[in-house]
């Protein structure tokens, strides 16, 4: 045993100390670090940099403009219409998410034969790329060929996403919570296999239906889980749907789906205006910092793990 | 051991497959080709690639217009450009004021070769170059003409689609309430394209100020005083009446065409190849419709695209670039392109030689887009469109047609709002790129 083991030993320190130095912890986390620097870090710092700038795409021709893309973005009519529809649909979209998952959760942990096969089904849109479920709905409800866009003409609804805002909105928010449902579900299954049995069977002695029960008793147990999954769909909602937006309606007809991430997207990549892109990219980000602030410190310390 | 003698062998033999070609120079050129019109891309190079021993030139598709154009914009920055570009007519500014370009012209004449710059068709000439030297070497030029599906049109008793958009709107009309077909057009995916910014060419309205942007960057809008509103509201009508439908996301205007479920439809010259493949209906193509009013109709303007050559290679890439563009310019070459996708022949003497060799006999409807191109003497309204940030702008007004089509707006105040968003994109890009005002140019 080596003097410098015993030392250790004396302090009373476990085996997973990594020895005095700084060096391998640092080394250990290094792969973590540099991945954050060079796809977080230099990009956020980029993108605060090109949010004061006004630039042609090369980059030959660059202007210091302080904030004026910050003041055209805010009082632009359209950059409104893109903060209303995107907090529309992601509200929209949470609400269905989560409540089609407690749902179909509440029903597969009420069966008892072929329980995991219902499960599997349940799940298996979570393995399909967006913008194939995307496509996947956009077909189905295309008005001239789609078989449910046939149902719904044959009860005399005008339906067609191509033409009309609402139908569009409705049509995005559908499948992006479809896409969605199992990632909640998932979540909210492992959380009813946490509520004690005792308390169930105790309700259940007392008198409680299954709903009763499952309102009263495992709902409230399930608080910080449905916390947790109102911050993860909200985040869902904000950046992930992008490729659903563009397999689907490309933010429009007249800009009724363009949501904040896409609008990024098409201000940067396809309308090459880097400064109004960038702009945009910093509000989102600072959105989604404020999401995860507030998440931390009001909720955070609710939450209690030792279910 | 045996298997390691072959694999060493086999390493040997593939060296010296290698080992002539690294004496060819290798020039990469970035495209925006898919489907049929990428196939015949790759045989072009491969005609140029066998047809000399010095040079490669290494064809690579990059997805759409929007995607090549961001390619480039990346490497450009990155300092790895590729030697040649593929860029789209709408990003024409652009590209010329970047900074970080080589306009062809010069390279060529610089090389040594001889291209006649003065013999290519008026309108893509016009389009291409600046200050009377070609920026970019034309490629596949493009312009909308009018497809239709003629069993349709003699079941409704006519002979052909009328000239007119007023006897055409009554031709419609009459296909769809006799039920011959579900629709009687199709919206086009770019038709701001064809049914806007070529329907003032062709009907003589001016679409901007300034010559419509080639007398300057100070360019304005004006199209929301012209017929462009009537023409909005016309699309708006023909959609309540389901006389016209959109394809949507997903699906392409050509299917419904192609399929017999709409009877017309406004594309570019350029589906020829697809339309040929994928349609089982008696088709053909004519002149875009005109207003009643309008006498004679004027030319109408080009797209698609144009290949750019980059800044920052050696002298002997460039050797090899200006190979492929003096190939590319060749009468025999674009006659060849003519044919096998549908695109306009780029110069008079590729003209020349299609109908000499009877190519039009067998192939009526390839020569309505040049025939159509070079109708009348071209104008200020009609040489084409030189707009700063065009896509952006573009999209801004395709999002207020929309409006229309949705019910939200009237023509009239979404064209106002089209023209002003257009307008402020346009100050942006003059801001921007103040100090290189173009001059009076007329080629």
């Amino acid at each position: 045993m080596s003097a410098k083991t015993r030392r250790r030993e004396e302090a009373g320190l476990k085996r997973a100390n990594f020895g005095d130095g700084p060096g391998l912890p640092t080394l250990l986390l290094l792969p973590q670090l540099l991945i954050l620097l060079f796809f977080f870090f230099i990009p956020s710092l980029r993108a605060l940099m090109q949010s004061v700038l006004l630039s042609d795409p090369f980059g030959t021709n660059v202007q210091f403009v302080w904030f004026d893309n910050f003041k055209t973005l805010l009082a632009s009519s359209d950059y409104r219409q893109s903060i209303a529809v995107t907090f529309w649909f992601t509200a929209a979209q949470n609400v269905l998410t989560l409540g089609s998952a407690l749902v179909l959760a509440f029903a597969t942990d009420r069966i008892v034969r072929g329980r995991s096969a219902y499960r599997t089904i349940i799940l298996l849109p979570y393995a399909i790329a967006p913008a194939i479920a995307g496509i996947l709905w956009a077909f189905l409800f295309n008005p001239a060929v789609g078989p449910l866009a046939q149902v719904l003409h044959s009860f005399g609804i005008a339906w067609d996403p191509n033409l009309n805002p609402t139908d569009a909105l409705l049509l995005v928010t559908l499948a992006a919570s479809w896409k969605h449902i199992c990632y909640d579900y998932i979540f909210l299954v492992v959380g009813l296999l946490a509520v004690p049995v005792s308390l169930m069977e105790a309700a259940a002695v007392d008198g409680a239906g299954p709903i009763r029960r499952f309102v009263s008793i495992a709902l409230p147990m399930l608080g910080p889980t449905i916390f947790f999954l109102t911050v993860m769909n909200f985040i869902y909602g904000f950046f992930e749907t992008f490729a659903i937006i563009d397999a689907v309606t490309k933010g429009g007809p007249a800009g009724a789906t363009n949501i904040l991430v896409y609008k990024v997207f098409v201000d940067g990549f396809v309308n090459l205006d880097l400064g109004s892109s960038a702009a945009q990219s910093v509000l989102l980000m600072s959105f989604a910092l404020i999401c995860t602030l507030l998440q931390f410190r009001y909720f955070d310390r609710k939450v209690n793990y030792g279910v | 051991m045996g298997r390691k003698v072959a694999f060493i062998a086999a390493l040997f033999g593939a060296l010296a497959l290698v080992g002539p070609a690294q004496a060819r120079v290798e020039v990469q050129w970035w495209h925006a080709m898919s489907g049929v019109l990428g196939d015949r891309l790759n045989e072009l190079v491969e005609k140029f690639n066998t047809s000399q021993d010095k040079y490669t030139v290494v064809a690579i598709a990059k997805g759409n217009y929007d995607e090549v154009t961001n390619g480039v914009i990346a490497a450009y920055r990155a300092k790895r450009p590729p030697e040649m570009v593929q860029i789209a007519e709408r990003g024409y500014m652009t590209m010329l004021l970047s900074g970080a370009i080589v306009p062809v012209q010069d390279l060529v004449e610089q090389k040594g070769y001889k291209i006649d710059f003065s013999d290519f068709i008026k309108p893509v000439a016009s389009f291409w170059s600046y200050k009377g030297r070609m920026s970019a070497m034309p490629f596949n030029s493009s312009t909308p003409i009018f497809w239709y599906n003629k069993d349709h049109f003699q079941k409704a008793g006519f002979d052909n689609p009328a000239d007119t958009w007023q006897e055409l709107e009554k031709q419609l009309y009459a296909i769809k309430s006799k039920g011959i077909s579900e629709c009687g057009t199709v919206l086009p995916g770019d038709f701001y394209w064809s049914l806007l910014e070529n329907y003032s060419a062709i009907n003589n309205q001016p679409y901007g100020t300034l010559a419509n942007g080639f007398d300057g960057l100070g360019t304005e809008f004006v199209y929301n005083k012209t017929k462009v509103v009537s023409q909005v509201a016309r699309l708006k009508k023909w959609l309540d009446d389901g006389v016209m439908q959109i394809a949507g996301q997903g699906f392409s205007p050509e299917q419904l065409f192609t399929s017999g479920r709409c009877s017309t439809f406004v594309n570019s010259t350029a589906s020829h190849g697809n339309i040929e493949r994928n349609a089982t209906i008696n088709w053909s193509a004519t002149f875009l419709p005109h207003e009643s009013d309008i006498d004679p109709p004027l030319n109408s303007t080009i797209g698609g695209g144009a290949i750019w050559v980059m800044k920052g290679h050696t002298p002997e890439r460039y050797d090899a670039v200006a190979a492929f563009l003096d190939f590319v310019a060749q009468p025999e070459t674009q006659m060849w392109w003519h044919g096998a996708t549908g695109y306009v022949p780029a110069t008079n003497r590729a003209y020349a030689l299609a109908r000499e060799r009877g190519y039009y006999k067998d192939h009526p409807t390839r020569e309505i887009a040049v025939l159509q191109l070079s109708r009348g003497t071209p104008n200020e309204n009609s040489r084409g469109f030189r707009f700063g940030n065009f896509v952006q702008t573009m999209l801004a007004q395709r999002q207020e047609v929309e409006a229309v089509f949705a019910g939200q707006k009237q023509p009239q105040q979404a064209m106002d709002d089209a023209v002003k968003r257009g307008n402020e994109i346009l100050r942006q890009f003059e801001k921007l790129n103040a100090g290189k005002t173009p001059e009076t140019e007329r080629p």
